[in-house]
């Protein structure tokens, strides 16, 4: 009966994981991370080789050569774990969430082991003006421009009572209308494409617009289909991305928070 | 090997399909388009004959083919796909409207065509004093996927339901041709990507089938273990999401947490939450470890023990039962009639279940009871899940108590050339890979998804329904929109 189950929930321990556990965590996201101490010009070509995407790949800069490894287009197959003498390992914190497009292409010197680092963040614009009119109070409306349903499994559990992002003052709300950031998946597909324009058109100013997935960053997977425009930027402007595939809550979560400015704030 | 089935190639294909579809102890299960090293079209049927055996027919396409959707109107969305994606000319249709290209659809874009496809569509106009007609989509309310209703209602009350879907369609079987087989897997995992698992080994044992390769015992058992916990991850979230639709809060936030508990639960001894990359042609990637077998199995049966408690109470509750009994009802003739496989067959008298027809993997060495009801309600579609979710447990347990020893996965001449089809029950029915690999590259892959059938059901669910009770009736189907419109 119903008082059987309120009692229940009554008597269950909370689950709810603390926010610091969460900033960064991407345990179970498969997401690779380069271990510079390892790179060398053979170890960076064998990880090159065995990336079935376009994530890993190297670039000459005059005499000197850079090893890239692109979060947005990494879908974490794993097969460039088992290679290059140690280069690529299990990453245990993705910190690189709810950034530029440009922030998600790591870069190192191939002869240094040195990372050239990007200094473009996000666009502080609108977040700079959300934060102002409604201190950490967001409003997000999720939109699949097409995506495999990966992401939206994800991006429900934020409301699960492990994640709940109410406690930050953030909700989903069933309109554009309603809304402060577009959180969008993909990969916008032609048959998608008007809906999200006119999803993105409905949504007042300011507005933040978050592309999620290696799908939404970059087409991920699906680039060059017939059928898909390319990632979310191919069709609205993208204020921040979330990599991943699909990218875990912990990962959500810790994109969300820094594209608020509310991770910085807390520290 | 597992689910396979003879396959026919000659002039009389479509003829002998039609035959068979006509006599009434088979059914379909599937109809798609090739091409072939000269540029030929094929078309190719997959049925299913006396619940218990897969046969294909491949015919070559001169000029039209005639439908076979009087036989069996399971055929219509099918024979629609074949016009948009082929070209192919289908005489006797009743309605060869454009399914996967909208008007929106940018001119000259298509993997065979030329020109403009898609076109104008035109939804059933319906006339009388009073009816109103209510789009929905394709941007829903809540954090789901895409797709577009129709409906006509008076009042209330629904009189018709017409579905605009395809707005994910990525292009994806296309996409599929010239991948190595390997890393086909990828594609395969992105179809439906909350039934990711089932994907993943359909597309394995498709190629298992065709390179005549045998999993290990161990390889078999650790599939099984990833295919029943994604379809508790399913069952358990889909139930939640039924009580959340009917405003029983408290039940719905419970599953969320179950569901959570079993995702960690995953993270922690496989790496991936979803069993992402777990599966690979010739068996597994990942070892499980006796502790972590243990601990994965304690796991289970928590949650499973937790859910059960749940359910009980949920089906005790007069007020969710006042919502979902007699409401969404589809008859068994008409599940019967377009085919509709999975949980949704089974709560509308039909025994379809793949793990028990056509047996693959280690189903093949287990007896199974497989749970139906009759009535073909909402409560009929939640008590199938829950029911289903406490026999995926125990198939688990034993799984992980009688783990065999040795390889997890056999080596393969996955360069080599070959075709093969196979079925696996994913979370939300039949779902059917067929593969021809030529030099170790897919040539043409195909999914029967087992969306893609039930879809069409879903309006027949509706006349009589208040439109109000769509949400609910929709969320009893549960149906991927991404691994329909692929």
């Amino acid at each position: 009966m119903i008082f059987d189950v309120a009692a229940r929930s009554l008597t269950s321990k909370s689950v709810l994981i603390p926010v610091e556990s969460l900033l960064g965590d991407c345990s179970g996201s498969r997401m690779p991370a380069v271990d510079p101490g390892h790179l060398s010009f053979d170890s960076a070509r064998q990880a090159i080789e065995s990336c079935p995407t376009s994530a890993l790949r190297m670039v000459a800069e005059g005499e000197r050569r850079q090893f890239i490894m692109d979060y947005g287009e990494c879908i974490g197959c794993g097969y460039c774990l088992g290679v290059g003498d140690g280069l690529m390992r299990p990453a245990g914190k993705v910190l690189h969430c709810g950034v530029a497009r440009a922030a998600l292409i790591r870069r190192w010197d191939v002869a240094t082991g040195e990372e050239l680092l990007a200094d473009d963040l996000v666009k502080e614009g609108a977040a700079e003006e959300i934060r102002r009119l409604f201190g950490r109070a967001l409003n997000i409306r999720q939109v699949d421009a097409g995506s495999c349903n990966g992401c939206e499994a994800e991006i429900g559990a934020l409301t699960s009572p492990y994640y709940d992002l109410e406690r930050f003052g953030i909700h989903f709300v069933a309109s554009p209308k309603h809304a402060d950031m577009l959180l969008v998946t993909g990969p916008v597909t032609h048959n998608m494409a008007e809906a999200l324009r006119n999803t993105y058109e409905a949504t007042p100013s300011p507005r933040l617009v978050v592309a999620v997935g290696a799908c939404g960053c970059s087409g991920g997977i699906f680039s060059g289909s017939y059928a898909v425009r390319g990632g979310i930027d191919a069709v609205i402007p993208v204020d921040a991305y979330i990599p991943g595939c699909p990218p875990t809550p912990a990962m959500l979560l810790t994109g969300i928070l820094r594209v608020l400015g509310a991770e910085m704030r807390e520290r | 090997m597992s689910a396979v089935g003879t396959h026919s190639k000659g002039a009389g294909g479509r003829r002998e399909a039609s035959v068979l579809l006509a006599a009434g102890n088979t059914r379909l299960v599937s109809i798609f388009g090739s091409i072939d090293d000269d540029g030929e079209r094929w078309v190719h049927y997959i049925v299913d004959v006396d619940s218990h055996e897969y046969r294909l027919f491949s015919e070559q396409v001169k000029g039209s083919i005639a439908s076979v959707t009087a036989a069996a109107p399971g055929a219509a969305w099918y024979e629609r796909e074949l016009h948009d994606l082929f070209g192919i000319e289908v005489e006797g249709h009743p309605s060869l409207q454009p399914l996967v290209f909208h008007e929106s659809w940018p001119a000259d874009i298509h993997p065979r065509r030329k020109g403009q496809v898609g076109g104008d569509y035109r939804f059933l106009k319906v006339q009388g004093e009073g009816v109103c007609e209510v789009p929905v989509g394709p941007v829903h309310a809540g954090i789901i996927e895409p797709g577009h209703f129709r409906f006509s209602v008076v009042g209330d009350t629904v009189l018709h339901l017409e579905l605009r879907h395809f707005y994910t369609h990525k292009g994806i079987e296309a996409h599929f041709e010239g991948v190595p087989v390997m890393s086909g897997m990828m594609l395969a995992e992105s179809v439906s990507g909350d039934n990711c698992f089932a994907h993943a080994v359909a597309y394995c044992q498709a190629l298992e089938n065709a390179f005549g390769v045998s999993v290990p015992p161990r390889g078999r058992a650790l599939r099984l273990i990833g295919l029943e916990l994604e379809r508790m991850l399913a069952h358990i979230a889909d139930v939640g999401a039924l009580c959340g639709d009917v405003a029983f809060t408290v039940p719905a936030t419970y599953t969320a947490r179950l569901k959570e508990a079993l995702l960690q639960a995953s993270a922690r001894v496989t790496g991936t939450r979803w069993w992402r990359g777990v599966a690979r042609p010739g068996g597994v990637t990942r070892e499980l470890a006796k502790e972590d077998a243990r601990a994965l199995g304690s796991a289970v049966a928590a949650v499973a023990h937790d859910f059960a408690e749940l359910a009980q109470m949920i089906l005790e509750t007069p007020s969710v039962l006042n919502r979902f009994e007699s409401t969404g009802v589809l008859s068994s003739n008409v599940a019967r009639a377009l085919g509709v496989v999975g949980p949704v067959a089974r709560a509308s008298g039909l025994k379809a279940d793949v793990r028990r027809d056509h047996p693959y993997g280690r189903y093949r060495t287990l007896t199974l009871d497989v749970p139906h009801y009759s009535s073909g309600d909402v409560l009929a579609r939640a008590r199938i899940r829950m029911d289903e979710t406490a026999m995926s447990a125990r198939l688990i347990a034993d799984a992980v108590e009688t783990l065999p020893a040795g390889a997890i996965a056999a080596a393969g001449p996955w360069d080599g050339s070959a075709e093969g089809f196979s079925a696996v029950e994913s979370p939300r029915g039949e779902l059917l890979y067929f593969a021809r690999v030529r030099d170790g590259r897919i040539r043409r892959c195909h999914i029967k998804s087992p969306s893609f059938q039930n879809w069409p059901a879903l309006p027949l669910a509706m006349p009589g329904n208040i439109i109000a009770d769509f949400p609910l009736i929709n969320k009893s189907f549960n149906l991927s929109y991404s691994g329909c419109d692929r």
